[in-house]
């Protein structure tokens, strides 16, 4: 039983009584301006960002570039020694 | 209190909105007008006038501040808020009139701009929540209302740029909202403000600023979506196509590029640069929304054009256009982006997927075959790229036979060759264009022959003769000529008479080549033997139109003559290279088993390196690097050669060499590593690899260096401590960044090093020690503003390389027999952690051990796999280490 009562409480949803008065606590915290401009900003590092927050260049680098033989594109490495190549 | 009441109804759901809008219309209504009729109305107005209707409304406002973000009964009441001031502006201002009326107050101008007032008031309080809210309003009633007076649009403009740099991003992204609408609005009407223009143009450059540098990706991309379309944010929008982010990356190309309008208005490298990054995107939900936008939109733009201009528009799709096809193969520039690395094979792949009802409407006639342009060929030639990839090849039947494909093909080539012959004549740009066209027409039919079924043997031998016949014509570009020799090793067959014969034919046209252009006798080939005064006239009778000719005669013209000469011998020499490459690219059997094959090597392939002429020597090199890979003798002896290139040679040079020595290392493995190799040899190569890398080589270099590194040490070619710690140290070093081949490089092969094989990482395990110690000097010089990545991420990354559980190799000690003599596996043991264990500890105890290396050591020796499996020696060594660590105060 004593589970119940917080799962119960998660359950009912959030409303505002508008006819209540504006509770005091709440009332302070919408009033209470930031101490400073430079508490409520970003820093003025994140004002800048040196990549413009784009990604680099894509290589697309792959099993197929360390597979492949640089001068033979198309042949496998090691197909020599497998296929045919003994001839 | 009846206010009240409309407030609370409104946050349980947004579908009676419309109501309770209307039903607080009228209260206000009844509160501000004197209404004459109406008894009921008459006595509310005079307990709530105005003033109190306002304090009232302001009053429940003022509950929403509080709303946590998370709550969607906050949304639902902005929305209501915004809805109601939006109905109660509309209806208030009479319909009709001048721009007095615009400025005249109403109620509802008033009761607005007291709300403004408050949430101005609010936008700077120091709970996020309130901030989030107020500016979240705002930006709603600036999305709803239609205009707002002068006093306050500054004011709120100046609000909303301060919450632009909010600490929240959330908060940013509702300042985005509002200001989108503003920077919008600037373009069009709000010139007239007293600010003027120069202020709308400094807002729109802000958001651009933000859409540049903003750290938070849900910022950027409500910016992307928000900022007003012009042609001064377009660049600046469209590059977001490579932000880090992928939802703002998929956002562009599924939202904002489909409503831009017809993409033609796109500058033709934009247009190329966008499918490109698309449909090569890391991330698949981006190339699925730009193979969309390609094979929707894209093609419904064209076809539209194609069908009538202007007028239909409609977004439906409507039945298969070709013409509206072919426009927009010719609207992505076919010829450039259609070769081989373009992005043009992967969007027409995408689109014929997408698009059955293209594939079937397609019909090629032999009119089609006849005025092929570059358009009509590349549809063609990707059509039957696609059908290849699948089972049942439907499309097979459009396609003509093998003998009326090589009709096709001849005509084609040899419409280029005469074209190439005349080109020295005409010296017109056009021509040059033709050209590039044409070449490209006989590439791609040549592509669709390459995939052709060759079992027919008239057309077998058909196709064979026809591509005998171009490869002798000295003319031929060199990238057809690779084609048709990669075509004619397929029509030749795989056993080793088939490569025999591959081999024969295409040395035979190479002797014709070189008895076409170099009559005489060329330095390289000792056959040729004409005599000088045959070659002269020869000369004269091809150039008649070379204005030198008619200055007058003597030394002057045989001078030139004689440069005339050696200018094409060179070319003589590069083309019959060029052939040689692409025929040792296609050949496997040994080399000396093919007599042919070594003549070529002695009378061509020697003297080219021998040349002092650097072109012809770097083709040289090449062909002699393929002729090593057939040969481990011919491997064996000219190591020193390769070697020395590098040593000595520029950066093109030592790109060649490093590729060549990489691959003979790849292909005769017992260079490196049987007992009897040279171990001066071995030492010298690794130190070439070394240097590949350093950062005083050029880009390219460092990049292919990188990959051979990887490449031999995967196949365990290579197996060196001191290699592999340059390359660990090079994947952290900040310096790496730049060069994104090398930094690809080894993101992809470290991990598949370390996991593939436990020798690979248990090498790994016994250098991490020193790599860690190499990246905490390396981010303490750091230059100013540079960044890397923090010790803690090295840390993981070097337990996670040393994992045993990761390794993918099944072997002896990672399975064993059971009594009955199955195989089970065995338990992963900690043995290679211990090792790394050993290494990081032995370094922390070391005097010159500083405190934020030892920091990062120890939160790597939390991460690691011990366990009772593992070695006793070991476990008690670490223990001995770890006793003396404790010891000593250092963890």
């Amino acid at each position: 039983q004593v589970s119940a009562v917080p799962k119960k409480k998660e359950k009912e949803p959030f409303a505002i009584d508008f006819h209540a008065p504006l509770d005091p606590s709440i009332a302070e915290m919408i009033y209470t301006p930031a101490s400073s401009n430079a508490a409520i900003s970003l820093s003025k590092a994140q004002w800048k960002s040196k990549t413009r927050n784009l990604l680099p260049d894509d290589k697309h680098f792959n099993s197929k570039q360390l597979l492949r033989l640089f001068l033979k594109p198309n042949a496998r490495m090691g197909s020599r020694r497998l296929g045919h190549g003994n001839a | 209190q009846v206010i009240s009441n409309l407030f609370s109804d409104a946050q349980k759901a947004i579908a009676g909105h419309r109501k309770l809008v209307v039903g607080l219309r009228k209260i206000q209504e009844a509160c501000v007008y004197e209404t004459p009729a109406g008894d009921k109305s008459k006595t509310l107005r005079d307990a709530f006038d105005e003033e109190d209707f306002n304090f009232e409304f302001s009053r429940c406002v003022l509950r929403l501040m509080s709303i946590r973000r998370v709550e969607v009964v906050g949304d639902r009441l902005m929305k209501f808020v915004a809805a109601f001031l939006k109905c109660a502006n509309a209806a208030l201002i009479p319909a009709g009139d001048g721009d007095e009326a615009q400025y005249q107050e109403t109620p509802a101008s008033r009761l607005i701009a007291q709300l403004l007032s408050l949430l101005l008031q609010f936008t700077s309080s120091k709970e996020k929540t309130v901030r989030y809210r107020a500016t979240q309003l705002i930006a709603q009633l600036i999305n709803s209302l239609d205009s707002i007076d002068d006093e306050h649009y500054v004011l709120l403009e100046t609000a909303l740029l301060k919450r632009l740099k909010d600490r929240e991003s959330t908060v940013r992204v509702q300042a985005v909202l509002g200001l989108g609408r503003l920077a919008g609005q600037d373009g069009e009407d709000e010139e007239i403000t007293n600010n003027g223009l120069s202020n709308a143009e400094g807002l729109t450059s802000k958001l651009l600023h933000s859409l540049r540098n903003d750290p938070s990706a849900d910022v950027r991309r409500a910016l992307l979506l928000n900022l007003p379309l012009t042609p001064e944010t377009l660049p600046y929008l469209l590059e977001r196509a490579r932000d880090t982010d992928g939802a703002t990356r998929r956002v562009l190309y599924s939202r904002l590029l489909p409503n831009l309008g017809d993409f033609r208005h796109l500058s033709l490298s934009m247009r190329e640069k966008l499918l490109r990054w698309g449909l090569r995107d890391r991330d698949e939900s981006v190339r699925k929304a730009t193979a969309r936008l390609f094979s929707e939109r894209w093609i419904q733009d064209c076809a539209n054009a194609s069908r009538d201009e202007g007028v239909g528009s409609s977004l439906e799709t409507c039945s298969p256009d070709m013409d509206g096809l072919l426009e927009l193969l010719e609207r992505i520039d076919i010829v450039n982006s259609g070769i081989e690395s373009g992005v043009a094979g992967e969007a027409m792949g995408e689109f014929w997927k997408a698009r059955p009802d293209y594939v079937n409407e397609v019909v090629f006639g032999d009119a089609f075959w006849q005025q092929l342009t570059p358009e009509s060929v590349y549809l063609v030639r990707t059509l039957n790229d696609f059908d290849k990839g699948k089972t049942n090849n439907t499309v097979q039947e459009k396609m003509p036979e093998v003998t009326t494909l090589a009709f096709h093909l001849m005509q084609h080539a040899h419409n280029l060759l005469r074209h190439l012959e005349n080109d020295g004549i005409q010296a017109e740009n056009r021509a040059e264009e033709d050209t590039v066209e044409k070449e490209f027409v006989v590439e791609q039919l040549l592509y669709i022959a390459k995939t052709a079924d060759y079992s027919d043997e008239v057309g077998r031998r058909a196709m064979f003769h026809h591509l005998r016949d171009l490869l002798a014509s000295p003319l031929l570009p060199d990238e057809i000529t690779k084609l048709v020799i990669e075509i004619l090793r397929n029509i030749c067959g795989n056993e080793p008479t088939g490569e025999r014969e591959f081999c024969g034919v295409i040395l035979e046209a190479m002797a014709e080549v070189h008895d076409v252009i170099a009559p005489e006798t060329p330095h390289v080939d000792q056959e040729g033997d004409e005599s000088f005064h045959s070659a002269r006239s020869e000369l004269s009778d091809s150039t008649p139109t070379k204005p030198f000719q008619s200055q007058g005669a003597g030394t002057a013209a045989i001078q030139q003559l004689n440069e005339m000469k050696a200018v094409q011998e060179i070319m003589v020499n590069m083309k019959c290279l060029h052939i040689a490459q692409c025929m040792l690219q296609n050949v496997e059997g040994a080399l000396q088993s093919n007599a042919q094959l070594v003549t070529m090597l002695n009378n061509l392939v020697v003297p080219a390196v021998r040349s002092h002429e650097a072109p012809i020597r770097e083709r040289g090199l090449i062909c002699l690097g393929l002729c090593c890979l057939l040969d481990k003798k011919l491997a064996d002896e000219n190591l020193t050669l390769f070697i020395h290139c590098f040593q000595k040679g520029q950066d093109a040079l030592q790109l060649t060499a490093v590729q060549v020595l990489a691959d003979i290392l790849v292909t005769h493995p017992s260079l490196m590593q049987s007992p009897d190799a040279d171990p001066d040899v071995r030492r010298i190569i690794a130190k070439i690899f070394a240097s590949g890398m350093k950062a005083s080589q050029a880009p390219e270099v460092r990049s292919a260096t990188t990959t051979a590194v990887c490449k031999l040490m995967l196949t365990s070619v290579i197996q060196d401590e001191d290699l592999l710690t340059q390359i660990a140290n090079l994947y952290f070093d900040p310096m790496t960044k730049e060069n994104a081949g090398v930094m690809q490089t080894l993101s992809y092969s470290l991990p598949v090093y370390c996991h593939s094989k436990r020798e690979n990482m248990e090498l790994m395990a016994n250098i991490a020690g020193g790599v860690m110690h190499a990246a905490v000097e390396l981010s303490q010089d750091l230059e100013e503003g540079a960044e890397m990545v923090g010790l803690g991420v090295v840390g993981n990354m070097l337990t996670d390389w040393t994992d045993a559980r990761k390794l993918v190799i099944q072997d002896e000690i990672a399975m064993d027999w059971d009594a009955v003599g199955r195989r089970r596996s065995q338990a992963v043991n900690g043995d290679i952690h211990l090792t790394l264990a050993q290494r990081v500890l032995e370094r922390a105890l070391h005097h010159g051990c500083s405190r934020e290396e030892r920091k990062a050591q120890m939160s790597m020796l939390g991460k690691l796999l011990v366990n009772g499996n593992s070695r006793l020696d070991k476990l008690e060594s670490v223990n001995n280490l770890v006793i003396e660590a404790i010891d000593g105060n250092l963890a």
